[in-house]
């Protein structure tokens, strides 16, 4: 009952843009809905020079893996140290809370300058955007280990390494995998404004501003709609592995 | 603890209301001059009637006509006052000087290369408007409501409103030293450049060399050979017309290649805006040319600055605040002169630059003057504008979001 409900509303919408569009009558303002929808069902036309809508959302996607994979690489070790090591916690944690309130965006001239133009400053500012909550939720994943466990491992036996391996990084999955689902979707929103950088010139975010430039809103709203679709595509994967790999979580006892 | 707690939201609840009694700021002024940072936003703006005409580079005036939201009433070469304007200097070739003192003869080439894509299109309007389009839009078509055009008709109707020369002879220099002159009332320039003679200036600006190398390697047919470069060059544009003769030079590689023994390659043949060219000098690879696009001048030079681009084609006074704050760039050639216009709303009385005048001055009256969107401050179109509407009586203020 949930779905069919909740489809209402999108339908409800769209009825209400197009008769918005015709009454406005400024594509500027809205473009009409028949010429933002033969746009999206022929994805493989060439869109203003900057190639097909696929082609942009495959870069856009390429881009925001590169950013996504490095800060997985970075936080995902140093959040399950900060959360086992109350030192090591000490020592970094001030820093994390001083940086984590910029936006990825702002670093956007400073990136270019250390960086340089191209996909190395674009995925900088996609990982600092995925970097934060893969790094909080590691570390929350950690510390909510529950004591007993680490302390049977460590009964039976178990080495420190041991008992990092086989119990707390276990223990800790879903948490982690949370904190990746969150931190996916905040870089997929960060390739958007990092393609708004000087020097691109494809991407579902360049494409939104570079169509705006001659005013074509219908592309705008396309790329828009495609970069929506992506992101919903990526939550529902990475949620589907949260069901079927840590579906015990909140079952334990 | 929670007394701190109640100090910061106390104190974000007046900032707010503060913030909501202070009314947006009235200017007193016959006209307002709204900056927004690049050329994109203009035509939404005057579509939804946030401003009441802009000043742009093409392709941009003519966008409005063509899509029926404002009509051109003037273009630059024209604006107040008489002659001032006539010829005057747009957009230039520029590089870093130590790229230059490293790699003088790549320098020269790419001159070779400019001045060769500007003879072509000079001799062959409507195939480089063409080629402009394709590279600006991959001759996609435009939608405006119920109009769709095809945006080589755009090109086609903006070439000939810019004039595309390479030449830095005398009168181009002198319209040059007027940019500074109106960047020092400005403001703009406070550094290098604030307080030096015309002679000085010109020694700060101005590297000739290239351009007197490069237009004789073309008059001669024989480009010399630059040696092979391993790391490759980055160079910086704007998405406008007004850069031609690069995207010709790099659409026609094939024929300049087999004509003058120079040629910009893509790297890859398919693309509508290529990234990647190879630089040939007689058959031969001798560098890789990223080539950078950018919105607008000042980003352009933020890269240089920084060394992230080592040459750029970029508006002439982005390039000049940039020598005068320190960034090591020299001025080469020319690209075109002229090539920007003003654009009012569809419903304005005005038809022409005398009864604008009129209808700012009507408007001012009235207690509502009209805004005028420019790039940005100290850009050649809020220049000029400023120049044209002083010079016509009209007072003018930085409009304030």
């Amino acid at each position: 009952m949930r779905r069919p409900l909740g489809i209402i509303l999108p339908i409800l919408i769209l009825i209400f843009w197009e008769i918005a569009a015709q009454l406005i009558n400024n594509q500027f303002i809205l473009p009409r809905l028949e010429t933002v929808i033969p746009v999206l069902l022929d994805p493989t036309v060439n869109i203003l020079g900057t190639g097909s809508l696929l082609q942009n959302a495959a870069l856009s996607l390429e881009r925001v893996g590169a950013g996504f994979l490095v800060a997985l690489a970075i936080a995902v070790p140093l959040g399950v140290g900060m959360g086992w090591s109350q030192r090591l916690d000490a020592f970094v944690d001030t820093t994390v809370q001083l940086f984590r309130p910029i936006p990825p965006l702002a670093w956007g001239p400073l990136a270019i300058a250390w960086f340089s133009v191209g996909i190395n400053s674009m995925v900088f500012i996609i990982f600092l955007g995925a970097f934060f909550p893969i790094l909080l939720n590691t570390i929350d994943g950690v510390r909510g280990i529950k004591r007993t466990w680490v302390e049977v491992a460590q009964t039976l036996g178990a080495s420190e390494g041991q008992v990092l391996v086989k119990v707390v990084l276990p223990g800790a999955a879903p948490t982690i995998w949370t904190g990746l689902r969150v931190g996916f979707g905040i870089a997929w929103m960060c390739v958007i404004a990092a393609e708004w950088l000087p020097g691109t010139t494809t991407g579902l975010g360049y494409l939104t501003l570079y169509a705006y430039n001659y005013g074509q809103m219908h592309y705008t709203i396309a790329a828009m709609i495609t970069i929506g679709i992506i992101g919903i595509a990526f939550d529902l994967l990475f949620r589907s592995v949260e069901d079927r790999w840590f579906a015990w979580r909140g079952l334990e006892r | 603890m929670k007394g701190l707690h109640l100090l910061l939201i106390g104190c974000l609840a007046a900032l707010l209301v503060a913030a909501a009694c202070t009314t947006t700021q009235q200017a007193t002024a016959d006209v307002g001059i709204l900056y927004t940072k690049g050329t994109g936003p203009m035509p939404t703006l005057l579509a939804t009637k946030q401003i009441d005409g802009y000043i742009a580079w093409q392709p941009f005036v003519e966008v409005a006509p063509v899509a029926g939201i404002g009509k051109v009433i003037t273009y630059s070469g024209d604006l107040p006052p008489d002659d001032r304007w006539k010829n005057h200097p747009c957009c230039v070739l520029t590089a870093r000087t130590d790229f230059m003192a490293g790699n003088p003869a790549f320098v020269d080439a790419l001159g070779a290369a400019t001045i060769l894509g500007t003879q072509y299109l000079n001799a062959h309007e409507s195939e480089a408007a063409d080629i402009t389009a394709d590279w600006l839009a991959g001759r996609g078509n435009f939608t405006y409501g119920n109009i769709t055009v095809s945006s080589v008709d755009i090109l086609e109707r903006s070439f000939p409103t810019v004039k595309f020369v390479n030449d830095p002879d005398e009168q181009w220099m002198a319209g040059q030293l007027e940019f500074v002159y109106a960047l020092r009332e400005l403001g703009t320039i406070n550094g290098k450049l604030k307080n030096t003679t015309d002679d000085q200036t010109r020694a700060l600006l101005f590297d000739t060399g290239p351009y007197n190398r490069a237009a004789a390697m073309v008059s001669a047919k024989d480009i010399a050979a630059p040696a092979v470069m391993t790391t490759p060059v980055s160079v910086g544009y704007l998405l406008s017309d007004h850069h031609a003769s690069l995207f010709v030079a790099v659409k026609k590689w094939q024929y300049f290649n087999d004509t003058y023994g120079i040629a910009l390659k893509p790297e890859d043949p398919a693309a509508a805006r290529p990234d990647v060219v190879d630089l040939l000098v007689k058959g031969q690879k001798v560098a890789t040319l990223k080539l950078i696009p950018a919105d607008a001048g000042p980003q352009l030079m933020q890269l240089a600055a920084t060394n992230a681009i080592q040459m750029a084609y970029v508006g002439n006074p982005p390039a000049i605040s940039a020598i005068d704050q320190g960034t090591p760039l020299k001025i080469l050639m020319a690209l075109n002169d002229e090539g920007s216009g003003v654009v009012v709303v569809t419903s304005s009385p005005a038809t022409d630059w005398p009864s604008f005048v009129q209808w700012a001055r009507e408007r001012s009256a009235a207690g509502k003057p009209i805004t005028m969107a420019a790039p940005g401050k100290g850009s050649i179109q809020d220049v000029m504008l400023r120049y044209a509407l002083e010079e016509s009586g009209l007072s003018v203020k930085e409009v304030q979001a």
